[in-house]
């Protein structure tokens, strides 16, 4: 069980990571500005999973990250509503 | 008084969340393309795993529990990438 | 949309203005019926009722769509709000060949307005793409 919790954790970190990759790579291709907002939030939701990742599977009982992971999903929302808003028409 | 502020956060997030997938929506209606669809029910399900895991408080039994959800959200984005490259072109 | 690339009539500056200006088919016809009259002054619910014949449209629908026009300065605003056509050489071609694609290539043209006011949100999907071709 604690091998399938530490896969699917990092599965999920690794997503968000991946998805952060592409849409930079989209981004320099084709520079429209909404694929950098929605980067950019996926860098702050890989911060939260990381963080997630290592708060709940790697080190339990010796951090708590909760400001760190509710701070980096906030502003990663943040980033992209904006991009949502003011940069999707 | 950090329990406070991480809990004010945490429903400013799951708000957040919601209004992604609200959006997300949106465009899937414009566009009809499934990448779209699969990432509002991911934001939905971030949504509704981060109210769930303020509300059971989880301990270390229940903690990774608490956030499956939000691990189905990645896995099912995951499933649409793979999808939206695995789909014959139009 | 490759054809679009291919198709004279669709040339880069054309879609363009379509993208910054013409939003939809509504704003299409609001925009072609300020041309086809460029000396008559409209306030807005007037104009809205004169395009019913053409395709229903509310004073305040045609409200946003003014608003665009007069900042693309395709119109001009007197100060009691309203508003007529505004002749440029460099866009006036622009409305001539929408004008003429509105008769004869009616559907293709709506497809155009739609498929470019949604480009930036296909640009989002297609980033998910890992592989190009």
């Amino acid at each position: 069980m604690d091998a399938f919790r530490f896969f699917l954790f990092g599965l999920a970190a690794l997503t968000s990571i991946g998805c952060m990759w592409l849409l930079f790579r989209g981004y320099f291709r084709s520079g429209v500005r909404l694929l950098f907002w929605t980067a950019l939030c996926f860098v702050f939701l890989s911060v939260n999973n990381v963080a997630l990742f290592i708060d709940t599977i790697m080190l339990p009982t010796q951090v708590d990250l909760r400001l760190l992971r509710s701070a980096a999903a906030l502003a990663g929302i943040a980033c992209l509503l904006y991009a949502f808003i003011w940069e999707s028409e | 008084m950090m329990d406070i502020v991480v809990a004010f956060l945490g429903g400013a997030v799951a708000l957040g969340y919601l209004v992604a997938g609200v959006f997300f929506l949106k465009f899937w209606r414009k566009t009809r393309d499934r990448l779209f669809l699969a990432f509002g029910i991911a934001f939905g399900l971030l949504s509704v795993n981060q109210i769930l895991a303020m509300a059971i408080d989880a301990g270390d039994e229940n903690v990774v529990y608490a956030y499956l959800l939000r691990v189905l959200g990645f896995v099912l984005i995951l499933v649409a990438i793979a999808d939206k490259n695995m789909s014959v072109r139009r | 949309m490759n054809d679009r690339n291919d198709d004279a009539d669709f040339s880069d500056a054309f879609c363009a203005f379509l993208q910054s200006c013409v939003g939809s088919v509504n704003a299409a016809e609001l925009l072609l019926f300020l041309w086809r009259k460029p000396s008559a002054v409209w306030c807005a619910r007037d104009l809205a009722a004169a395009i019913d014949p053409v395709g229903s449209m509310s004073e305040t629908e045609a409200l946003p769509y003014l608003d665009i026009f007069a900042a693309r300065g395709l119109i001009s605003r007197m100060d009691d709000g309203r508003v007529s056509y505004r002749f440029s050489d460099d866009v006036d071609a622009h409305v001539q060949t929408l004008a003429r694609l509105y008769l004869e290539r009616p559907v293709t043209l709506f497809r155009v307005i739609y498929a470019l006011r949604d480009a930036k949100i296909k640009t989002l999907a297609d980033a998910f793409r890992i592989w190009r071709t």
